[in-house]
């Protein structure tokens, strides 16, 4: 039998490498599109060419008698099918009705109206072409702003992005018809509400439903929702008696899976002549896009939540104006609603430390909630956890060397060159979240079952997928355990494994998730030192290295001794039942409050507009880390998604309501060769309100980055009278505008 | 989109405007076309291939000419869709006498010839919008270009009786 290993060294706030890499980069990860079934058929699904259109008939005919072609469903044939659902309950909400095929109207470019199914995905692609729809094609409206009157202090837009995961979405449906059983395979965040919510949708029990999200190749908050196709290929699955896979093709991806941002908004900042800011207006129009999705409707009220920023107003307006357009809906892309305003307040303070010609570092610095403030109540109804925000700022300015560079760009400007410094100091709303502020519960849950050999199993409510979990939750156990990390197990991502979960979003695993395991191994230690202390014939003992040891004889008994004991339960402990599990579901009392400092310095290149990257220093307080390798990562991968938006990508649609960035050569993501190099650096206030002290990273880089860049660049072209430039910030932008100005 | 431009065809105002409006030489002249037929007074059924770089599809639709103002102008409206999206497009042609021309080859410079210009809006969507964005305009240019070069050659021909 394999022995547990017993060891003495920690784990916790050391840089262990991810667990999850090896099976990722050797190519052996199981994605939705690995699974493989006997009788495998293939779903296609027909989209609406047009963003607004009356479908006055589908002819499926030809597709029907195509070769291999096993069925076709339009809108009409699908009966008994629930509406594809918005979580999000607010008084006056209008909420369109959204079946998971389009009957007689679409809305939106991507918009599902057929499903072809056959045994070959090439012959069912195929059958698709051969539908003949007669649309009624309809004026579309693409522009939120086109339907509203305009009001303007400082307009500044976050564009419409796509999230763009580097696996699209997939789904496998499985049905056994004699058992009453679906197992829905799909790339998601969320597998428990996915099954809850589809299990309704399709009107099955919900405990004879199983969703696997298997290896999920990111998510951005894209695969936080629950989609039309996994209703309907469930749907298709149970109607045939077959499994049935569909595949998201990376042009349905850019069409049909939700876009992030898609904000116009309208700030105002008033502040005494000393810079004291007095209080920040808003007006913000959002872009719904044709429904609302499982969150549409939360999004821009994280951002009127986050208007405060790190700044000691009380004194908050904000109204918000959803629009619906004809374009995909928008909903949680990295970060959800706190980078648009975070990029809002950073810029209007930029801009009056303009006004008031006061250095954009020293106006910060005067208007931070102040270390003493904690817990800080916030005009929008938030309390701050905890913060100390003038020591991230402080800190950056040294490592990049602030006044210095100032120095520097006064000699360039004689000369005539661009060069910018930009900072934005960052707050957000992580550990998402309490549950009365959560539309499906706030909580998350944990179960560690340590099996008769010793060896430490974990299921996690939380649904980690590229998070890193599988590490930091075995480094976790492993040090209140005492044992090594090749003895824990982390499962996620099966609600036939899991308990019940919540989900991996809102940069919330590790500070709920991971704090609903801290506890259920409290209690698991509690259970150990009960069967130890029986074993050793002592009241007093002691758990430590993965061993019990009683204090006055020295004696001890290993945990793979006691887990066996308490499996072969010959003598209990009193009222204490057999075998080694323990089931913990955490509520966090508040969320947490990350807070940061990003500095940028950029050069300008005033013949082609190109802005190069010379330094980025990301200082970043996620309270206490676990993994510093993994943080960095998140750092990183924030990082580069907040350039993405700040310098290059961009949905458009044209006013037609055609998506006219389609594809990977009209849609910049920023590729290795573009991302600069990130000086990742830290301070730690601890989160006094989860037990590891933690608050979240996985959303800091994309929320700190953009208003940073755009800052520095404004900072650049302020000689020139330049006061804002809406991203992305493109050579061609920049260099227009140079012409202009010059 | 907005498409406009001129050309000039080596051939009276009236004998364009007449093989302007010939199906047969259209068919012809019109790259990638493979079936333009009379479905009514004014109106063509049309099947043609469209190639825009990776993409290709075949597309059937219907052409319709209105405001027809023998010889100097009239109006063309368009409308497509196949497997790879969807094209609408409405222009005004414009036909006026070229005084002289020096055109191609050793042309006799008094010889009748005629500027044909056309102003219009065309909107692409589906597939084609979505990937083929950047090369449409391009592509426009293109086909319109290799049109008129093939209905000057054929212009250059007898007429047919």
């Amino acid at each position: 039998m394999a022995t547990t290993t017993v060891k003495t060294e920690t784990f916790v706030g050391k840089r262990i490498r991810r667990r999850e890499d090896p099976r990722l980069i050797t190519g052996t990860a199981t994605y939705v599109e690995d699974v493989q079934m006997p009788g495998m058929h293939y779903a296609v699904i027909l989209r609406s060419p047009h963003a607004a259109a009356r479908i006055r008939s589908i002819d499926t005919k030809q597709a029907v008698a195509a070769p291999g072609v096993v069925c076709v469903f339009t809108g009409k044939d699908i009966k008994g099918v629930g509406a594809v659902p918005c979580g999000i309950a607010m008084p006056d909400l209008r909420v369109p009705p959204h079946t998971i095929l389009a009957t007689d109207r679409v809305y939106f470019v991507g918009h599902p109206i057929a499903v072809v199914v056959a045994r070959d995905r090439y012959l069912a692609r195929d059958a698709a072409d051969l539908i003949e729809v007669d649309y009624q094609v309809l004026p579309a409206v693409a522009d939120p702003e086109k339907a509203l009157a305009k009001v303007v202090k400082q307009r500044i837009v976050s564009q419409r992005l796509v999230p763009m995961a580097m696996e699209t979405r997939g789904v496998v449906a499985e049905w056994h018809g004699a058992d009453r059983q679906l197992n829905l395979y799909t790339s998601t965040q969320i597998p428990h509400l996915v099954r809850t919510l589809v299990a309704g949708m399709l009107g099955l029990e919900e405990n004879r439903m199983r969703v696997i999200a298997p290896e999920v190749g990111g998510g951005f908050g894209s695969k936080l929702n629950v989609y039309a196709e996994e209703a309907l290929t469930g749907y298709v699955s149970m109607k045939i008696q077959k499994p049935v896979k569909w595949i998201e093709s990376r042009r349905e991806n850019f069409t049909c899976t939700i876009h992030g941002r898609g904000h116009v908004d309208f700030y105002e900042i008033a502040a005494k002549r000393d810079g004291t800011i007095l209080g920040i207006k808003l007006k913000l129009i959002q872009d719904v896009g044709a429904y609302h999705q499982l969150l549409t409707p939360l999004i821009p009220q994280l951002s009127v939540l986050m208007m405060p920023g790190l700044y000691n107003t009380q004194n908050i307006r904000a109204d918000i104006v959803g629009v619906f357009t004809n374009c995909v809906p928008t909903d949680a892309y990295r970060g959800a609603g706190r980078p648009e305003a975070t990029h809002g307040i950073e810029r209007m303070v930029d801009m009056l430390a303009a006004e008031l010609q006061m250095d954009p570092a020293e106006i910060r610095l005067k208007n931070f909630v102040t270390k003493d403030k904690f817990p800080y109540p916030t005009a929008t109804g938030l309390v701050y956890d905890s913060g100390d925000y003038a020591t991230p700022l402080k800190k950056a300015l040294d490592l990049v060397g602030y006044h210095k560079l100032r120095q520097e760009q006064a000699d360039a400007r004689k000369q005539s060159k661009y060069m910018g410094i930009g900072i934005s100091t960052y707050g957000e709303i992580c550990a998402i979240g309490p549950s009365p502020a959560t539309p499906a519960g706030g909580w998350e849950s944990a179960t560690v079952k340590i099996e008769p050999s010793g060896k430490v199993t974990i299921m996690t409510g939380a649904c980690p997928h590229g998070q890193g979990e599988e590490t930091t939750f075995a480094q976790i156990a492993a040090d209140e355990l005492g044992v090594g990390l090749d003895d824990i197990l982390v499962l996620r991502g099966d609600t036939a494994v899991v308990q019940y979960g919540i989900g991996t979003f809102g940069s919330r695993a590790t500070a709920v998730g991971g704090s609903a395991l801290y506890y259920a191994l409290q209690d698991l230690k509690a259970k150990i030192k009960k069967f130890g202390a029986m074993l050793l014939e002592s009241e007093d003992v002691t758990l430590t290295g993965g061993k019990v040891i009683c204090n006055k004889t020295g004696n001890s008994k290993s945990l793979q001794e006691i887990a066996g004991a308490t499996y072969r339960a010959l003598k209990l402990p009193p009222n204490t039942e057999p075998g080694l599990m323990a089931t913990r579901f955490w509520e966090p009392p508040n969320f947490t409050f990350p807070f940061g400092a990003h500095i940028v310095v950029t050069d300008i290149d005033g013949e082609t507009g190109q802005i190069k990257i010379r330094r980025y220093v990301a200082v970043d307080d996620c309270g206490n880390i676990l993994n510093p390798l993994i943080v960095d990562g998140q750092v990183h991968g924030g990082v580069a998604q907040g350039l993405g938006q700040a310098l290059w990508e961009q949905a458009v649609y044209d006013d037609n309501g055609q998506l006219i960035t389609g594809e990977l050569m009209d849609y910049a993501v920023p590729r290795s060769h573009m991302m600069p190099w990130i000086e990742s650096h830290h301070t730690c206030t601890p989160s006094p309100v989860n037990p590891l002290g933690v608050k979240g990273v996985g959303e800091a880089g994309t929320i700190g980055c953009s208003p940073a860049v755009v800052n520095s660049v404004v900072d650049a072209l302020s000689p020139l009278g330049v006061r804002h430039i809406d991203m992305p910030l493109t050579p061609e932008k920049i260099w227009k505008l140079l012409a202009t100005k010059n | 989109m907005k498409i406009s431009g001129s050309y000039v065809l080596p051939i009276a105002p009236e004998r364009a405007y007449q093989i302007l409006q010939d199906p047969a030489i259209l068919a012809q002249a019109m790259p990638g076309c493979e079936s333009l037929e009379k479905i009514g007074p004014d109106e063509y059924g049309m099947k043609m291939k469209v190639l825009l770089a990776a993409l290709s599809g075949q597309f059937e639709g219907r052409v319709r000419i209105t405001d027809q103002s023998p010889p100097s102008s009239f109006r063309l409206i368009v409308e497509g869709s196949g497997r790879i999206g969807f094209l609408k497009g409405e222009g005004l042609l414009r036909l006026s006498p070229a005084a002289t021309i020096r055109v191609l080859s050793a042309a006799p410079s008094e010889a009748p010839s005629t500027v044909v210009s056309y102003e219009g809006d065309a909107q692409v969507g589906g597939t084609m919008a979505a990937v083929g964005q950047r090369l449409i305009d391009g592509t426009a240019k293109m086909m319109i270009k290799k049109f008129f070069d093939k209905l000057a050659s054929l212009a250059s021909l007898p007429a047919s009786p």
